[in-house]
């Protein structure tokens, strides 16, 4: 608690600083350099609150991807900020001060930073964790409770009595009674001994091998993403789709001729070269990485998809952009923005028309539910992986061709 | 001291936003006012973490296992707000690209990135335009004048 307490308050401080500079300074690419440390801050705050996955994505997005994009249009944009009379607005200050106030003042009702009873440590953090939240199909509503299920076994992580309800009819019975249909043994995860709903699954041909986990996804922040919150998921890269549309309709024009002459101002620095060439494979490879491993530890199709697009630009920063299009041509970029959308779509699709509901994964796999769910969160974290790459790519691409005029 | 520490976080969530909020306002230059709206973004942000902390807590990642069951590690941080944010960041990074390509094309048409100059020609076009109008009408009302 205090350690974290300790570097928690230090590293605000610094994020505090960082930021009061970033909007002060008047050079712009100072302005944006400072974004990055300011995001590599923040990854570290997030690490320091167990965040693994936010702290990946800030580190790839923010220190990475949007630095690049910032100085990409500060090229031919402007270098600096036009100089002023006035440094402060003072009815700028005064207004966010006062609207700040409020704020702080509603701070004081809030919950202490880390307090267990925290009404947030209450909702369905056991379900959560155990990946059942979200999972009321009507398949669950037909089958009888195991005989002697005991409601008060389910219990929180946090020492709060989940809300499982003596009326075996109830939704939230519902609920958790898919538990014993997916084999999930979560008194056993919650460190009990043994509870009667688990030996009922147990003695079922849903058992799995004791050394995985149970087939299901250890890293609950992925579960969650691809499950729980399934569809905001896929619309949320569906808006990152949308934007790569909008730069390719604000800023692509007709390519003129020869675009893929070579011209690499870069290529004749022996040392860049031959590390670049050397660090690409292994690039891609953590990317990939990370896409694949995303259900097991932190990371996912966001982050690994920002990683994958930072190989490609580092190759069009070092080797040239017309020797990335010869690689890469942009209407294959085009087409595998769209593939992406689409694998995740038909990855619910599918679903659906193997008899479940729109993404419910264990449909992929009846045999083995939870394998089934991993294999449909793989095939969606690739989706969103080849979208996010793409569009990155093509956002840098179309930033990069406007500088060449 | 420990009350003042329980709720530093979301002092500086405050501080954060309303450094963003007010680059937003106060910055006439359209590329600090899209880099003030990550930083607003990022206080956001940190409320919604500081809010998934528990004492004692780890992170929501099952990983030991022992005789085929999870061991319980002690309480995990809550998930859910990690999901939110993760998927906000990357739609952030879509909202700064968007930006960008507006302000390239603003720069196209305009020559420049900082709003108040915009501002004034696109109120020295709108003058000129009334003017000409002005002179239209006058023309006009000359001539009907010389008919009668």
């Amino acid at each position: 608690m205090t350690a974290i307490v300790l570097i928690d308050t230090l590293l605000l401080l610094l994020v505090t600083v960082t930021a009061v500079a970033i909007i002060e300074v008047r050079n712009l690419y100072a302005s944006a350099m400072l974004t990055s440390v300011y995001s590599l801050l923040m990854a570290l705050v997030w690490v320091n609150m167990h965040s693994m996955d936010v702290a990946f994505t800030e580190a790839a997005v923010g220190g990475g991807i949007s630095t690049i994009l910032l100085i990409g249009t500060l090229v031919h944009t402007a270098r600096e900020e036009k100089p002023r009379k006035r440094r402060l607005d003072w009815k700028a200050l005064l207004l966010t001060g006062l609207c700040g106030g409020a704020l702080i003042y509603g701070t004081f009702d809030m919950p202490r930073f880390g307090d267990p009873k925290a009404p947030i440590h209450h909702f369905r953090v056991p379900e959560m964790m155990a990946q059942t939240v979200g999972f009321v199909t009507s398949r669950a509503g037909k089958q009888a409770p195991p005989e002697g299920f005991d409601p008060s076994a389910y219990r929180s992580f946090n020492g709060a009595v989940a809300s499982v309800p003596a009326d075996p009819t109830d939704t939230a019975w519902r609920e958790t009674s898919i538990l014993a249909q997916h084999g999930i043994m979560l008194p056993k995860v919650l460190g009990h001994a043994s509870h009667p709903a688990a030996e009922h699954t147990e003695a079922g041909h849903h058992q799995h091998p004791p050394d995985d986990f149970n087939g299901h996804v250890p890293n609950s922040v992925t579960s969650l993403l691809a499950a729980y919150r399934g569809y905001d998921t896929m619309f949320e890269t569906t808006v990152i789709f949308t934007a790569g549309v909008s730069l390719i309709l604000l800023l692509r024009r007709p390519r003129r001729e020869g675009y893929l002459q070579r011209s690499a101002p870069l290529a004749d620095q022996a040392v860049l070269r031959v590390v670049t060439k050397m660090a690409i494979p292994f690039i891609l490879l953590f990317g990939l990485y990370v896409i694949t491993h995303g259900e097991l530890g932190p990371g996912g199709g966001f982050q690994g998809g920002v990683v994958v697009a930072c190989a490609f630009i580092l190759f069009a920063l070092i080797f040239g952009r017309p020797a990335l299009y010869r690689v890469l041509p942009p209407p294959v970029c085009d087409l595998l923005t769209g593939l992406g959308v689409l694998m995740y779509s038909g990855t619910g699709a599918a679903c659906l028309l193997l008899g479940g509901q729109f993404l419910d994964y264990s449909m992929l796999n009846t045999l083995s539910p939870g394998d089934g769910e991993a294999l449909g969160m793989t095939l969606v974290e690739y989706g969103v992986g080849i979208t996010v790459s793409m569009v990155m790519l093509t956002i840098f691409n179309q930033l990069a061709e406007e500088q060449s005029k | 001291m420990t009350d003042v520490l329980g709720i530093y976080n979301y002092w500086i969530y405050v501080v954060l936003m309303m450094i963003g909020l007010y680059g937003v306002i106060a910055k006439p230059n359209l590329i600090k006012q899209a880099i003030a709206l990550g930083l607003f973004q990022t206080g956001i942000f940190l409320y919604y973490i500081s809010m998934a902390v528990i004492d004692g807590g780890t992170a929501p990642i099952w990983t030991t296992i022992e005789d085929g069951a999870q061991k319980f590690q002690g309480p995990y941080d809550n998930p859910l707000p990690h999901v939110l944010i993760l998927t906000a960041i990357v739609v952030s990074v879509s909202v700064l690209a968007v930006a960008l390509a507006l302000i390239i094309n603003i720069k196209r048409s305009y020559g420049t990135i900082e709003a108040d100059e915009i501002e004034r020609m696109d109120h020295e076009d709108r003058l000129s335009e009334f003017r000409a109008g002005q002179a239209l009408d006058a023309a006009d009302d000359a001539e009907a004048h010389h008919h009668a």
